[in-house]
């Protein structure tokens, strides 16, 4: 049993080490190849194949990065900068990334220390027979088998320490990853700004001109006929009432009142009391003294929760609903899940089964594709999640439930 | 009737006083904060306060807390509480405890200049004057509910109970005979299932309390 047990985990780091080898053998041609393109950049000729070899470094890189992760199971991070836009750009690109000169050393270092993993042969020859006796006659513990497996981690550690990515590189991906997103945010912002502006122009504004203009025309009318004055302050009146009616909906889009007067929890359980449904709320990680969320963030989850309670007290045909809200070290998570009919379906008649991220990442092809699955309310939610570069899921197969899930990054 | 006004904005103060002053009432007192609030209802003992949600301090719902405190130490003490936006919780606290003289009107209200003065006098006589708006929220935002099965005559005779008017304004608002107003509520309360209570201000509870629970 022991003996069995020692060839196995033998074989598997063998396999391990081979992988290296292999990896090692493969980076020595590759290094000559560099080389080459090295020089053909300085004469000009390849300057193209520069950015094309630093890619494959990183593909070479993050297999090896899949491999050790897949043996110690800790993941290695990646920190590149990316390669786009024009020759020259991409070519800068790929002199500054630090990450890429990193990998480099590590695939310098690699065409040696990736060579120790050839021991594993001795080690066989030599650990069959020897453990054979040792553990198979005097049932002692292997001695020689295991040290493949030492050989495989120690690979993996050295592997470890030279393909985590230097802290700059981290920074100079943390920089890119913000500044899309900040770019992003300020555009979902302009949008937002733009909204505005179209509601207040083509409602209270257009009201309020209509209104000056009759109550102008009661006036010229208030001599001659008063009858007709008082029928057109009538409809003054009536003009008010629905520029002040129209401003309120404008001004609770912009960030619901209750928010500021009660704060995020008592706005949501004001939400859940009056929504008709029987609402399980339960509250994760807030104490009396939490800091408040920024205006910002608790407006979107207020929008979302009033939406999905909305949805759910008027498509899923079930009367109870769970709502959480949970204070996470990233930011805030809404979790909002009624156990009815689900199959929450966007205008086109499409089922929202796919859970189309809001992230950055995303872009304008997947955030066209993100438009189509939603409704229009969960179109909504998505765009006012995204703006503050926030998760928005949605699962709501036929037959229930459907759950919408929410994370807001902010600093608390 | 003698009144106290606690409102921030000095137009919409002056304003409030002068429409008060035109339609025969006295307003004793004005708070422009929410510190003031209190000390003037308990020096001037009014018939009927006119309490802005938003004050300052803190510009939140300091005009609110004032009438729920203030109703505390004066049970009595009628309260109409203003508002630029409604909200439904904010009803429910201050009817909560089946308190009589209590209104919650959007500021637009103040518009319609009789219906306001009869809602504050409805409000100062110990009824209800609850705005069209949190009525309305309150019956359509389910679906399938015995709210469903009304005619439309019998919504809107409804509505208008909810909001606090009597079977006499009701049966003028709807142009309608005071008999079949009286014929609709039966109906109203039968289809509802709610046990047949007198007219008044028990009866706009009863419907409320039916709403906020379904």
């Amino acid at each position: 049993m022991l003996m069995k047990a020692a060839i196995r985990q033998a074989a598997h780091a063998t396999v391990q080490l081979a992988r290296t080898v292999g990896l090692a053998f493969f980076s020595l041609i590759f290094v000559t190849v560099l080389i080459i393109a090295a020089v053909g950049t300085i004469a000009l000729v390849g300057a193209a194949l520069l950015p094309e070899t630093v890619l494959l470094i990183r593909r070479l890189a993050g297999a090896k990065r899949r491999m050790v992760s897949g043996w110690t199971g800790r993941e290695i991070p990646e920190a590149y900068l990316p390669i786009t836009g024009p020759l020259r750009e991409r070519l800068r690109t790929s002199v500054r990334d630090t990450c890429t000169y990193a990998d480099l050393r590590w695939m310098g270092l690699h065409y040696g220390y990736g060579l120790f993993g050839l021991a594993a042969v001795p080690l066989w020859l030599l650990g069959l027979p020897l453990d054979g006796l040792w553990c198979g006659l005097l049932r002692q513990r292997a001695l020689v088998l295991p040290l493949i497996t030492r050989l495989a981690d120690l690979d993996a550690r050295w592997s470890t320490a030279l393909l985590d990515p230097p802290p700059k590189a981290r920074l100079a991906e943390r920089v890119t990853v913000l500044t899309e997103t900040r770019a992003n945010a300020v555009a979902a912002h302009g949008v937002e700004l733009r909204r505005i502006e179209r509601d207040l122009h083509d409602g209270a504004q257009a009201q309020l001109v209509s209104l000056s203009m009759r109550i102008g025309l009661a006036r010229r009318a208030y001599e001659r006929d008063p009858e007709a004055g008082r029928k057109l302050l009538d409809e003054a009146q009536d003009q008010a009432q629905q520029a002040l009616a129209q401003l309120r909906h404008v001004v609770r889009g912009i960030h619901p009142p209750i928010l500021t007067d009660r704060g995020l929890l008592g706005a949501v359980r004001a939400l859940a009391a009056s929504s008709g449904l029987d609402v399980a709320f339960e509250v994760e990680g807030f104490s009396p003294d939490s800091p408040r969320a920024p205006a910002a963030v608790e407006a979107a989850a207020y929008f979302v929760v009033a939406e999905s309670l909305t949805n759910a007290a008027k498509y899923s045909g079930s009367d109870h609903a769970e709502l959480t809200l949970a204070r996470t070290a990233k930011g805030l998570r809404v979790v909002v899940r009624d156990e009815g009919r689900g199959g929450a379906v966007d205008p086109a008649g499409r089922i929202a089964e796919a859970a189309a991220s809001g992230a950055p990442a995303a872009g304008a092809a997947q955030q066209a594709g993100a438009e189509r699955i939603g409704g229009s309310g969960l179109v909504g939610m998505r765009r006012r999640v995204a703006a503050l570069d926030g998760s928005f899921k949605v699962s709501s197969p036929l037959g229930g439930p459907t759950v919408i899930e929410v994370e807001l990054p902010c600093v608390w | 009737m003698r009144v106290v006004i606690a409102e921030d904005n000095a137009l919409l103060r002056e304003g409030l006083v002068l429409l008060l002053t035109s339609a025969g009432h006295e307003v004793v007192a004005t708070a422009s904060a929410e510190p003031e609030i209190l000390p003037a209802l308990l020096e001037h003992r009014p018939d009927v306060a006119v309490l802005d949600v938003r004050m300052p301090p803190g510009f939140r719902d300091e005009g609110l807390r004032a009438a729920l405190a203030a109703r505390e130490q004066m049970p009595e003490l009628p309260v109409l509480v203003l508002s630029q936006y409604v909200e439904q919780s904010y009803a429910a606290e201050l009817l909560g405890g089946g308190a009589t003289g209590v209104g919650y009107l959007l500021k637009d209200r103040i518009g319609r200049v009789d219906e306001f003065l009869d809602a504050l006098e409805r409000v100062a006589s110990g009824g209800t004057a609850l705005d069209p708006e949190v009525v309305t929220e309150l019956m359509t935002r389910r679906r399938g509910t015995p709210v469903d099965t009304l005619t439309a005559r019998e919504r809107e005779v409804l509505q208008l109970m909810a909001e606090g008017h009597d079977n006499t304004t009701i049966a003028k608002t709807l142009v309608i005979t005071e008999r079949s107003v009286s014929k609709h509520i039966g109906n109203v309360f039968l289809k509802l299932s709610l046990p047949p209570t007198d007219t008044g201000h028990r009866r706009v509870l009863a419907v409320l309390a039916y709403l906020n629970r379904t």
